[in-house]
Parts: structure tokens; sequence; C-alpha cells
């Protein structure tokens, strides 16, 4: 029942508020009444008990001043008359009590002497003092009380008047107002009701009945048109509702046909992505890997499920601050480059390579890159280059073997000639003649030997044979003992230390070794010294041999003697082919020796250096390759 | 009511200072009487000359009151009359007067008082036990110490006098 007064019906609303104003006016209206119909009444009962105590003062006058109080009493007794008047007393001129009325009450009931002149209400009576008055004298002094009973009788009178009065007047006003209210709450309910039945039946077609055209009457409308505008408003809504959804379907059908398209598309790039031999993958702007095709998964031999979303440095963190590091960074800060040769930092081998930036409203989203891998191509060039370089180098030496072989072949044959033409002219005869003709015969040996020479060098140039395990230590011996008879005329001494065990084409190493010996045997006046040692190459001697490729592991070998030696500025020339230092009548020799020997040592992805002081020998250092699968013996250490 | 006794003889004391025969209490009470009855009686207006001429309270022959009567009335008026006693030894001294008091032992009629003409507004009071039946209009009596009236209306209308009803209703009331 704790409603508060918000919740409670209109109807029970209007009654507690006409019900309230009618209750607080009667209310009102009844308390002035009684407040004023009291006073009044004091008032009046006041004035009439003074009445009565000057009839009663007068009329005791003679009885007081002739001293007669039978005659007072008597007086008084008239007070019998006025049942409300409960006591009187005269008093004498000296205040004395003279007579008293009703006779039953003792003195002690009156006061002892009179008081002022006057009337007063006290807390149960009206009570007062009249004075006795004669011709001007006065001659004593009348006391009266009256109780209060009339009074209290007359206000109860109008207290249940006035409750009368409201309750008839209430029981009145609530069926005035239970009618009355009607009017008002009447259509306001009706109004309640429709509502109620709209919202409750989304049933916007019912109307609410107008009463009357007062506000509530304009409110009805008021409603009555808002639901009109509903009413139109959802039927633009509905109609609006099916020309979107068949809108929606079209579009829809669209969509589909489009996304089929689309996943064709899709399907037909995906195609061309995984057939492509080229990689192909796509970055975004962090680096991290959003596509990876097939042959990216191939060529780096890693899945994709291992790299895509994560970063490119990460994933290789030996390619930070690559040419191809670089070349993303460019390319997302929207630059396509083309790089048409990057050695790539993560598998040996060398990329064409396309970064082009992917833009969406002129930024940067992605990066896609296309590698294509030229390490075949890079690798053909590589030989052919090698193989041009060869051939320049042949065609060099083909040039300088023309031009000495035109020398120096045409010179033994100018002295066969010469000498020819001496013996054909007959001027010369017996011992002359035999003499030309040794000569002759000389000249023809040292073009044979030239020939033999020339073909035996011709030939390394051209020899591929398989390369075989060589044991130097063999060929050293094969060497000593071809060269057995010489180095025992010369009285020559080979100190030679372990040799190891190389790759290479046995009679090649030996034919090396054996023409180093024959040249210190040869350019030795006496009893030559022929010092070998070996030694691994040295980090720090690597550099006096800058043609050795990378970083494969030598063997120096270094053949030195005691003999005449040469200037150090033909270091170089005593390799070419023809190259003689020395008069070929004191040397014999047919300067291919030491070009031969070059050419061995760089078939065996070797070289040959010389180094001499003239007079003090000379030292020839052959530089191969460690043959890594033979364990290197420990006297080489 | 041997108070009020007390009270009028202290009442008379104070008017009685120059007094030099001392009245009895009983005549101190017949004075203030005296003067009382000008409160309840009223006189023709022909009785008094003019508006500020007094009104006599006469006592003929013996004046039992002595001084006090003198003393009781003095200051005192009634309306715009001052009152005055005045004393007649005998009928001869006898002028108009108001109030004629006839000492009891005065041995004359009161036929004989010559101002006692009907509407000369002279009221006559006496003690003397035939003073009714002579024809006079108040006398006193004394019933249980207390001192009583007798009037006797008929001659006061007579003489154009009009006694207040509360001083007829003390009284005892003479019917010829």
């Amino acid at each position: 029942m704790a409603m508060k007064l918000n919740d409670i019906p209109i109807q029970k609303k209007l009654m507690r508020v006409i019900l309230l104003t009618s209750g607080a006016v009667l209310l009102l209206t009844c308390a002035s009444f009684f407040v004023y119909e009291s006073i009044t009444y004091r008032e009046s009962t006041r004035s009439q008990l003074s009445t009565i105590g000057k009839i009663i003062a007068t009329n005791s006058s003679a009885a007081l001043a002739f001293d007669d109080a039978r005659e007072g009493n008597e007086i008084l007794h008239a007070l019998l008359a006025e049942e409300h008047i409960v006591a009187a007393a005269l008093y004498d001129v000296q205040g004395n009590l003279f007579s008293k009325y009703p006779d039953t009450l003792s003195a002690q009931e009156f006061p002892p002497a009179p008081g002022t002149d006057g009337y007063s209400f006290t807390a149960t009576h009206l009570e007062g003092f009249q004075p006795v008055v004669q011709g001007g004298r006065r001659l004593g002094t009348l006391f009266i009380r009256q109780d209060m009973f009339a009074m209290y009788q007359r206000f109860q009178l109008y207290g249940l008047i006035a409750l009368g009065v409201i309750a008839v007047s209430f029981l009145l006003a609530y069926f005035l107002s239970q009618e009355l209210q009607k009017e008002i709450s009447g259509p306001i309910l009706s109004l309640a009701q429709t509502a109620g039945k709209v919202s409750q039946n989304f049933d916007y077609s019912v109307r609410a009945t107008k009463v009357g055209n007062d506000e509530i009457g304009n409110l009805t409308d008021a409603f009555n048109n808002m639901l009109r505008q509903i009413e139109e408003q959802n039927r633009q809504i509905t109609s609006f509702n099916a020309r979107l959804e068949q809108k929606v379907r079209e579009r829809t059908l669209e969509l589909e046909v489009a996304n089929q398209e689309l996943l064709k598309k899709n399907d037909f790039v995906e195609t061309i992505l995984e057939s492509s031999v080229h990689v192909i993958a796509v970055m975004d702007t962090q680096m991290r890997y959003t596509i990876v095709n097939k042959s990216f998964e191939q060529i780096y031999k890693i899945d994709r499920s291992e790299i895509v979303g994560r970063k490119y440095t990460e994933v290789f963190p030996q390619t930070v601050g690559s040419n191809i590091h670089q070349d993303i960074q460019k390319a997302l800060q929207g630059t396509y480059v083309h790089n048409p040769n990057t050695r790539s930092a993560i598998i040996p081998g060398y990329f064409e390579s396309h970064f082009v930036p992917l833009k969406e409203a002129g930024k940067v989203y992605s990066v896609l890159f296309i590698l294509h891998d030229i390490s075949n191509i890079m690798e053909a060039n590589e030989k052919l280059k090698v193989a041009n370089e060869e051939l320049v180098k042949s065609n060099i030496e083909l040039e300088q073997f023309a031009y000495v072989a035109s020398h120096d072949l045409q010179e033994p044959l100018r002295k066969i000639q010469i000498f020819t033409d001496l013996v054909k002219s007959r001027r010369h005869e017996g011992e002359e003649a035999s003499k030309y003709l040794e000569k002759i015969h000389a000249s023809a040996e040292r073009m044979t030997l030239l020939i033999r020479d020339l073909l035996s060098y011709s030939r390394l140039s051209r020899i591929e044979e398989g390369f075989v395990e060589t044991d130097l230590n063999e060929t050293m011996e094969l060497v000593k003992s071809d060269f057995e008879m010489l180095i025992q005329q010369k009285g020559a001494t080979i100190i030679c230390p372990a040799l190891p065990v190389v790759k290479g084409i046995p009679h090649q190493l030996g034919q090396l070794f054996a023409n180093l010996i024959s040249n210190a045997l040869k350019f030795c006046q006496e009893s030559p010294i022929i010092r070998i040692t070996v030694e691994e190459l040295s980090d720090s001697s690597r550099k006096l041999f800058p043609n050795l490729p990378g970083e494969e592991k030598y063997w120096v070998i270094k053949v030195a003697d005691n003999g005449i030696g040469f200037e150090a500025q033909y270091s170089q020339k005593i390799f070419t082919i023809f190259q003689r230092l020395n008069d070929q009548k004191k040397y014999a020799g047919t300067g291919i020796g030491l070009a031969i020997c070059r050419k061995i040592a760089e078939n065996h992805k070797g070289t040959i250096t010389a180094s001499s002081i003239p007079g003090q020998g000379a030292t020839f250092t052959i530089v191969l390759p460690v043959y890594s699968e033979v364990a290197i013996p420990k006297a080489a250490l | 009511m041997g108070v009020v006794w007390y009270a009028l003889l202290f009442f008379s004391t104070i008017f009685s200072l120059r007094a030099q025969p001392e009245p009895t209490l009983e005549y101190k009470v017949k004075a203030v009487f005296l003067f009382n009855f000008t409160q309840f009686i009223s006189w023709p207006e022909s009785a008094f000359t003019n508006v500020d001429s007094p009104l006599v309270i006469g006592v003929l022959g013996e004046n039992p009151f002595g001084t006090y009567l003198r003393e009781t009335v003095a200051g005192e008026k009634i309306g715009s009359h001052p009152i005055v006693v005045e004393q007649y030894p005998e009928l001869k001294d006898i002028k108009p007067c108001h109030i004629l008091f006839i000492d009891p032992d005065f041995n004359h009629s009161l036929k004989e008082v010559p101002i006692l003409t009907p509407n000369r507004g002279v009221l006559t009071v006496s003690d003397s036990p035939n003073f009714i039946k002579q024809g006079g209009m108040i006398r006193f009596y004394t019933v249980n110490s207390k001192i009583r009236l007798v009037i006797n209306p008929e001659p006061a209308r007579r003489a154009g006098l009009t006694i207040s009803s509360k001083l007829l209703r003390l009284a005892d009331i003479h019917v010829q």
C-alpha cells in the first residue's frame, strides 16, 4: 500500500485532491467559527455575569447600608435562578464577609477579602468582584463565581455541530467529486486505455474518442494525429523495407557473382604465384612475411608455416644490413627497386630482384618482392669468363710463341741454309766441307730439340688427364735416378726432406721437378748443392701470391741452389717461353723449361715464383694445394 | 453581628474626634442610618430653594448624637446639595429642614410641629414607640441588639418623598 502519490491512479488522485481541499476548507472554517464563537461566548458570558453582578450589587446596597445581613442573604439567594452561579458573597466596606451564597458553603471557600473590581476567567470558573455603590458611595463589594459548565456545554455543542457539518460536507464532497471527477478522469482513462491497446497490440488503426474541446480533447486530437502519422510512417517504412530487401537481394546476388569471379581470380593469382619459378614474397611494413610461394620454400628450404607472420630479419638474421635488406627498406619508403644482380646473403647464389611497394591510398602497406634465381646464369658467365681469360692468355702465348718460334726456329734454319749454300758452292773441299756438314747437322739437331720441347709445352696446355694421388717422394726418387749420371759428374748434393702427397698428374709433376733439378745442375759450375724444403703456406706469406684463390691450404716447396743466380728484375721473365738470360753457347737450353714449369704449376692450381741474387744461387718456390684427404706426413710439419 | 458594631464604633471614633459628650454606640449607628437615608430617599426639587442649597438634617429636642452626626455628614453631598446638621432644642427653633429627628423625650405631638405640612418634603424619624401612630414616617427599634426600621409610607408619600424600594424591603411597613 506504500504507493507513491505519483503512482496512484488519476481517479484517486483527483478524489484525494478534492476531498483534501474541501476538508481543509471545512476544517479551517469550522475552526475559525469555533474560535470566534468561543471568544464571543466568553465575552458574552462575562458581560452577562457582570450584568447579574451589577443588579445584585445595586439591590444589596441597602442591605449593606443598613447592616442587614439577612436581607443580604436573601438578595443573594435570588441567584438560585442562575444555576451556573455557584457562589456569591457580599463584603462590607471594610472588606469583611457580610453575606454568602449558598449558605451551605463554608467561609473558607470564598476569597478572604475582596480583590480588584472586574471579572476574569480562572482555570475552572469565571469570577469577579463588583463594587456595591449607592449614590456615589461605595458600600461594599459583591463577589460572584460562575462555573464554566455552560461554556463547555456550549463548546461541546459547537464541536458536535462542526463535526456533523464536516462529516456531512465530506460525504457530500465525496459523492459530488466522485461524479464530477469522472468529467476529468473519464476522458483521460479512455485515452490511456486506447494508448494501452495501441502499445499492446501494435494496432495503430484505433482512434481515441473525443469527449469535449478542453485540453483533454486537444490531447485526444493530438494523440489521434500522432497515431495517424505513425500509421502513415509505418506504411512507408514497410514499403521502404520491402524495397530495401529487394535491393539487398540484388546486391547480394551481384556480390556473389563478383565474389565468385574474385575467387577465380584469386585462384588464378595463387596458381601463378605457386607455379612461378621466381621467388615471390610479400612483407608488411614491419617486414613480416605475409605471403611466400612454393619457389621460396624450395630455394630457401624452409616451410612457409615457419616464416609467415615472422620478421625477415628474425627468420634470416644474417641478412641484417645486406643489400636486399636495404632494398626492402627503400621499397617500404615507396620506391620501386630493381636490382639486376644481387648476391644472396642466405644461400650461395645470385638473384635478380624486384621490390615493388604495394600502396593503398598513397601509403605503402606491403612490399612485394620477386627474386629471379640467376645463379646458373652467373655460374655459366663465370665459366665463360674463365674460359675467355684462358683464351686470351693462350692467345697472347700463341702470339708470343709465334713470334719467338719464328725467331728461334729461323736461326738454325738460317745456319743450315748458309752452310748448305757453302757446301753447294764447292769452294770448300774435304775437311772444311765436312765441318760445314757437321754444323748443318748440329743445327738440325737443335731444331729437333726445339720442336720436341715445343710439342711437349703445347701438349701441356691441352692436357686434361684425371688427377691422381701422387707421392712427391716417389716423384723425386724417379727424377734423381734420371739425373744420376749428371749428379755424379757434377758431384752435386741434393738435400731433400719428406715430401707430401698431392693430387696431380704424376708425369707432369715429375717433369716440373726434373726441369728445376736440371736447371740447378746446369747453372752450377762445380759441386752444386740443391736444397729442397717444404712447409705449409702461412697466412702472413699468402699475400706474396696474389693469384691464389680463396681459403685453400697450400704447400710451399722450395728448391734452392748455389748456382750463378740472376738479376732480381728477371724473376718473372724467366718463366716466359724461349726466354734465356744466358748465352746459349755457355748454357745449353731451349728456353722452354721454366715456361713448362709454370704451366704445370698452374695446371695444378698452384703457382711458381723465383728469387735470386746474382752469384749466390736461385730459389724456386712451388706452391701446390694441400690434398686434404691424405694425412700430412709428420716430417712435413 | 458584633463585627459590624465594632466596625461602626471604629467608624464613629474617626468622626467624633472632637466630640465632647461621647454618644452611645446605638446612636452612633442611628447617626449613620440618618445619613444613609439620604441615599435611599429622594426629595422633591421644591424642597430645595436652589441647586446648591443644603440638605438639612435637623435634631429636635435633646441631641443624642453629640457631635457624631455632624462629623458623619461632614463633607458629604447629595447631588449638588451639601448635608448640614442643625439642632432645634424647642419647637420654635424649628427651621425648614429635610430630615427631622425627634428626640424620644420630646413631649410634643407631631401635629404641633409646624413644618410638617404636605409637600414640604420633611422626613420624620424617631425612636419613640408611638411615633408611627402619631403619623411619623420612620421609627428605629432594636431587635437582638440590632437596629431595625419601621416605615410608614403614607405620610412620606404625602410629604412628597420617594422611598427606595430597597429601603422599604429592609423595613417593617406600617399599613394604616
